[in-house]
């Protein structure tokens, strides 16, 4: 039951009291028309009986019955039903007719003279009528009987002629059923459509709009928003301190083992605090990119809002490009208006780690340029430059967390590219990776569904 | 020049203060926002290093306090803030109060000294009526540019282009940001001609080692003056 469509159902519960008002609203419309009609057929065999009546002569020697031969012929021209009838005197005996047309069943011997009986001639049902006909001093019964084509046809015109409104009627009630519930639902699909649009992290109570059944089904989505909303407050209220407890303690330990290092030291120490400062700035960028990626969880996203990517590049640009230069590289931008609905600060993360492989991996003298536009009415952002590219066999692979593609110079943490390829799921957009110009290099871009 | 540390994190601050004191600069330092406050309404300082995430007064509510007391005095110091959060609120909210540099905890030292010192000469650039950068002037007052002590004849856009770079010295800016700052007479001015001042400006500042650099689809950049 609970599976199937409401509509479904409310039309499987409502066909069977439809379908018993139609057959007692049939019945109920049949017994009181097919009365007078088939009383008016009876009437007729009555006229017959009475006017068969009149062809008895009665005498001391018995009775006759003379019809003429016209009024046989009159008798027998029914373009439907075939006459029988049947003349009785009053002793008992036949005068003609067909004796196989029984009389009158007992309990209806009625003294009045007239009797309408239903009973079988020759194998065939036929309505009879039973009059009493005065033939001398005394009285002659006429049975008169046909066959019941002609009231078998009026009894079935009447029953379809009642039932065919109540059909229209009843298919009525089930279209408007059918399109009355789908109607009633409307609030519900509109309900849906509402969530449905919403973006993955906008957790803000639905409007308590709407008819009042749906008020409580809205209420109890908002609970649970609300809970959802909290508890992703909590995570990145988390986060927030996470970051400034681990991030603090590094930046001290970076200055001071640089500061260490500044110094005149033993070769021996030197090499071990050389060790030290490498592993806190690999803890560092570590802590950095464990922190972007918890952030980039369903859980832990940000309130989304309209962002363009081209702006988001240009705010980056001058740190990106001062980072580029220490590293003599030359980094460009084509950057045309891409507005994208998302969490301004993943997709900042994201391209930040797009631009930072880049410049890991350029050779001194490379070429990386940053493109952000519209293809197909669909956002995106690239980074391409023409360094040594990723394999296509390992291009899978390094979307992985912690794969590095074996033979890397350097000392990533292959995190990098599963963080964009996280955040770019996050926002229903794709990560690709391609060549570059010339099949060069590399091309990693994120192609948003909206534009 | 004198500095002003503001972070509650002992080794962090004691860390960044000989760092800092090994590259020339007198160095304060103190852990509340309070004392920061306090001190920089005392005595004047050079540029103030400044941890969003410090305990009671926070790093925005000092800056707000820094930038309140300096709108009556004039000759705002330059203030380059420290946060170990990433929220993008705080970056924006940080330069939207004021603060003239941002970065995120941890850093490399080296980063950090090289925004110290492009910040000092940004500011110094700035001091007074003049603005100085290698072995170029500019007198605002009398809108007059010098190169090597030798007066330099700049068109009134070409002027207007390099101020703007000028005051940004070592940041890059895009070409709509100059196009904006040197168009402000309602006239339209196209990518095209901005490439046109630049490279006159090139013309005559590269000889004496001034420097500007493009940015392939973005803008330009006043490079840092190497004494050569």
């Amino acid at each position: 039951m609970s599976e199937r469509s409401l509509r479904a159902n409310l039309l499987r519960m409502l066909l069977p009291p439809i379908a018993a008002v139609l057959a007692l609203g049939a019945v109920v419309a049949y017994f009181p028309s097919i009365e007078p009609a088939t009383e008016a057929y009876d009437q007729a065999l009555v006229d017959v009986g009475v006017s068969l009546g009149s062809y008895i002569r009665g005498s001391q020697a018995g009775y006759r019955f003379d019809l003429p031969p016209a009024v046989e012929q009159v008798l027998r021209r029914d373009r439907f039903d075939t006459v029988y009838y049947r003349v009785i005197s009053p002793g008992g005996q036949d005068i003609a007719g067909e004796a196989g047309l029984p009389g009158p069943p007992p309990e209806k011997d009625a003294r009045e003279g007239l009797v309408r009986y239903d009973t079988r001639v020759r194998g065939d049902d036929v309505r009879a009528v039973s009059v009493q006909a005065p033939c001398g001093r005394s009285t002659c019964t006429v049975l008169v009987a046909e066959t019941t084509v002609k009231r078998s046809r009026l009894a079935r015109e009447i029953l379809v002629s009642s039932l065919f409104p109540e059909l229209l009627i009843a298919a009525a009630t089930l279209v408007i059923v059918w399109f009355g519930v789908k109607r009633g639902l409307r609030p519900l699909a509109r309900l849906s459509e509402e969530i449905k649009a919403r973006s993955p992290g906008d957790l803000r109570p639905i409007e308590a709009a709407g008819p009042e059944e749906t008020r409580p089904l809205v209420a109890a989505l908002n609970g649970l928003l609300n809970e959802v909303a909290q508890a992703s407050r909590s995570q990145q209220r988390f986060l927030a301190d996470a970051a400034h407890q681990l991030r603090t303690p590094l930046a001290g330990l970076q200055a001071h083992t640089e500061l260490a290092l500044a110094q005149p030291l033993p070769e021996a120490c030197r090499a071990q605090i050389e060790q030290v400062h490498e592993a806190t700035i690999r803890t560092a960028r570590l802590a950095n990119q464990l922190l972007a990626l918890a952030r980039a969880e369903p859980g832990a996203r940000g309130a989304a809002a309209e962002c363009d990517l081209k702006a988001l590049a240009g705010a980056s640009a001058d740190e990106w490009v001062h980072q580029a230069l220490a590293r003599e590289l030359d980094l460009g931008f084509e950057l045309e208006a891409a507005p994208v609905r998302g969490d301004p600060l993943l997709l900042r993360e994201a391209l930040a780690n797009l631009v930072h492989n880049a410049i890991a991996y350029s050779p001194p003298g490379g070429r990386i340029t940053v493109r952000t536009g519209k293809r197909d009415a669909r956002s995106f952002v690239e980074v391409e430059d023409d360094g040594p590219g990723i394999p296509p066999g390992e291009r899978a692979r390094v979307l992985e967390r912690f794969y590095r593609v074996p033979g890397t110079p350097g000392t990533g943490s292959g995190l990098g590219l599963a963080i964009v390829h996280e955040i770019a799921a996050g926002h229903g957009a794709s990560l690709t990776l391609g060549e570059g110009a010339q099949g060069r290099g590399c091309r990693v871009g994120i192609t948003f569904a909206h534009g | 020049m004198r500095l002003l540390i503001v972070e509650d994190d002992a080794p962090l601050a004691t860390g960044l203060s000989r760092i800092l004191a090994a590259e020339g600069h007198a160095v304060d330092v103190t852990s509340r926002g309070e004392a920061a406050v306090a001190a920089a309404s005392r005595e004047r300082f050079d540029l103030v290093i400044l941890d969003i995430g410090l305990p009671q007064m926070d790093g925005f509510e000092v800056l707000r306090r820094l930038r309140a007391a300096q709108e009556e005095k004039g000759a705002p110091v330059p203030v380059l803030v420290l946060t170990a959060r990433d929220a993008i609120d705080d970056r924006v909210r940080g330069l939207d109060l004021g603060a003239d540099d941002y970065m995120v905890k941890p850093f490399a030292m080296p980063e950090l000294t090289a925004r110290v010192r492009a910040l000092l000469r940004r500011s110094q650039a700035h001091a007074g009526p003049r603005m100085v950068h290698g072995p170029l002037t500019l007198d605002m007052v009398a809108r007059r540019a010098f190169l090597k002590n030798e007066s330099l004849e700049l068109a009134a856009r070409e002027w207007a282009v390099l101020e703007v770079l000028l005051a940004r010295v070592e940041k890059i800016v895009s070409k709509e940001a100059i196009i904006q700052a040197v168009a402000g007479w309602g006239d339209e001015l196209s990518p095209n001609a901005i490439e046109v001042y630049v490279s006159r400006l090139r013309s005559k500042l590269e000889p004496a080692g001034v420097r500007i650099r493009t940015v392939r689809g973005f803008g330009y950049m006043l490079e840092e003056y190497k004494d050569s």
